[in-house]
């Protein structure tokens, strides 16, 4: 706790001093150390879960915090989704087509595709990576971290490596999960709202392997990403319990933009590859 | 905190059922609490908006701190969005070959719903956290006590600024997401589907989406900001514990605005109908 308090010029403006251009050239370089640090974040990550030592518990441990402790959170998020998809969904056909026969077949399909995982993932963004950045980053500034280093322990292997694990297997389960819910939901908004009956709705036509195939990438590239983004966000805090927020704050925005920026390019080759 | 302390006394010993309905208990009380304090923290920056007792200078700087120093951000994901609307469409169009629809099945999506909901996540976890942040790390270090010592009211200097900035600033950054998501979504079209942009727009306005389409998912900002900023000056003010406190508080806010948000995207679209 050395430098507590309301110094927030260092941490808002660093570039306030070299112009237009130079502040530009800054982030950009910003950028690039950024990159080059979370990569190598990556790689050590995977370096450990391949030859680091095993401490038992720890991944138990981690999928409890982030499995169980989610869903609760994740099914109310996800089933208000569901219902609202389904809705505004059904206004729109009755505009041009008043057909819904294949309202559930489209919707469990863009489901499968790209919402569950997608919006399942941002929820989890907000839930896990805030929570890795927060406990992460307080363990910074209280000098735990310092105290791993000085044993020897990397503190990669001994924190980021149990949660990247427990992500990994614990978001696909979640985003299965969620699914289910969100699909459940729709089909009872659209049983009450446009009286499609469920038998309608509950429509596997349209799901092919494709569709599987580009939803499973996508929980594990979701997977990956939210533990070693914001693990990332927390080690690199610095300054008291100011820095503290500012990591979760950077976790919770880079994590997000992460999800949708890997969207982009798994749903972009995933259309290349399976047009049906 | 009575379903706590009573539950497991009621029988001797806590069995597994009453401590599993204690946690719901306990979850139960403190949902309402947090609904409970952010209602009163909005009557008092109400009260305060009456007559006008803002601090002018703060509100600026606010406005700039959480509006222009998001616009990266937000461009980035409203182009990103409005390509993957546009991948997603682009299944549906092409089994039924409508290409002219294309404009209006992503235009839909993207002004109704995608747009508002996807800027208010990112201005929740861009402003909404840093508030938190910057409010609980100035509970923790006691400067708000030090402005009552010097007769300053905090609400009428911190939160009433940083409440009206965050819902201003998210109802300006979703107009301008949904136009670059439409952008975004436009030449997306073209890339992949060899959809001329002219197609893309006539589809827009061929008269299936009008005003209401935009006029819904700007409302809809509107509500998501108040709970933004609601939650977000909530859970700063009642930070509690040095610097694991203040990651905490910011953990609670952006739970607490997304489940928000979508309980509250959810009332709204139904209350606005078609």
């Amino acid at each position: 706790m050395s430098t507590t308090g309301g110094q927030t010029e260092p941490l808002e403006h660093p570039h306030q001093e070299l112009g237009a251009i130079g502040a530009l050239g800054a982030a950009a370089i910003d950028l690039i150390i950024g990159g080059r640090e979370l990569y190598s974040v990556f790689v050590r990550t995977l370096y450990y879960v391949a030859r680091g030592r095993r401490e038992k518990g720890a991944l138990v441990r981690q999928m409890y915090e982030i499995g169980n402790r989610s869903i609760f959170f994740l099914s109310i998020t996800m089933g208000f989704i569901g219902m609202i998809l389904v809705y505004q969904a059904g206004l729109q056909a009755k505009r041009v087509v008043p057909d819904y026969t294949l309202l559930g077949a489209t919707y469990l399909e863009l489901l499968v595709r790209d919402f569950a995982a997608s919006l399942g993932a941002l929820m989890l963004a907000t839930r896990v990576g805030a929570g890795i950045a927060a406990e992460i980053g307080s363990m910074v500034v209280t000098e735990q971290i310092d105290a791993l280093r000085m044993c020897a322990a990397d503190p990669i292997d001994f924190l980021i490596k149990p949660r990247f694990l427990a992500s990994l297997i614990m978001t696909t389960m979640l985003i299965v999960w969620a699914g289910t819910v969100a699909f459940v939901a729709g089909a009872f908004t659209a049983y009450f709202a446009y009286d499609v009956p469920l038998q309608t709705f509950f429509n596997m036509a349209l799901v092919d392997s494709g569709d599987l195939a580009i939803g499973l990438t996508k929980c594990v590239a979701y997977g990956a990403a939210i533990p070693i983004v914001s693990g990332y966000c927390g080690l690199s805090t610095f300054g008291g319990s100011e820095g503290v927020g500012w990591a979760t704050t950077r976790a919770v925005v880079n994590t997000s933009l992460a999800i949708i920026i890997l969207n982009f390019f798994i749903s972009g080759a995933g259309f290349l590859i399976f047009p049906g | 905190m009575a379903a706590q302390t009573t539950a497991p006394s009621s029988e001797p010993g806590p069995s597994a059922i009453s401590t599993f309905l204690a946690g719901i208990g306990r979850s139960f009380l403190e949902i309402a609490e947090t609904a409970g304090g952010m209602t009163i923290l909005l009557v008092r920056v109400l009260v305060r908006l009456v007559p006008p007792r803002v601090d002018g200078r703060e509100l600026l700087k606010n406005l700039y701190k959480m509006g222009v120093k998001s616009l990266p951000i937000v461009a980035v994901t409203a182009l990103f969005t409005g390509a993957i609307m546009v991948i997603q469409a682009a299944t549906i169009v092409k089994r039924y070959g409508a290409e002219g629809l294309l404009g209006w099945g992503a235009g839909f999506g993207t002004l109704r719903e995608i747009a508002p909901l996807l800027t208010a996540l990112m201005i929740s976890g861009r402003v909404g956290a840093n508030n938190t942040a910057e409010l609980g790390t100035m509970v923790v270090t006691e400067q708000l006590d030090a402005l009552r010592v010097l007769a300053i009211d905090p609400i009428s200097f911190l939160i009433a600024p940083r409440f009206i900035s965050i819902v201003a600033t998210l109802f300006m950054m979703t107009l301008f997401a949904d136009a670059l998501a439409l952008f975004g979504a436009a030449y997306t079209g073209e890339a992949l589907l060899d959809v001329s942009p002219v197609t893309f727009y006539n589809g827009l306005t061929s008269g299936l989406l009008g005003f209401g389409d935009v006029a819904n998912g700007l409302f809809k900002s509107i509500v998501f900001g108040l709970v933004i900023g609601l939650a977000s000056c909530h859970f700063g003010l009642a930070t509690t514990g040095g610097a694991p406190g203040v990651g905490r508080a910011v953990n609670s806010t952006v739970m607490a605005s997304a489940a928000g948000i979508f309980v509250l995207d959810y009332l709204t679209s139904f209350a606005l109908g078609g």
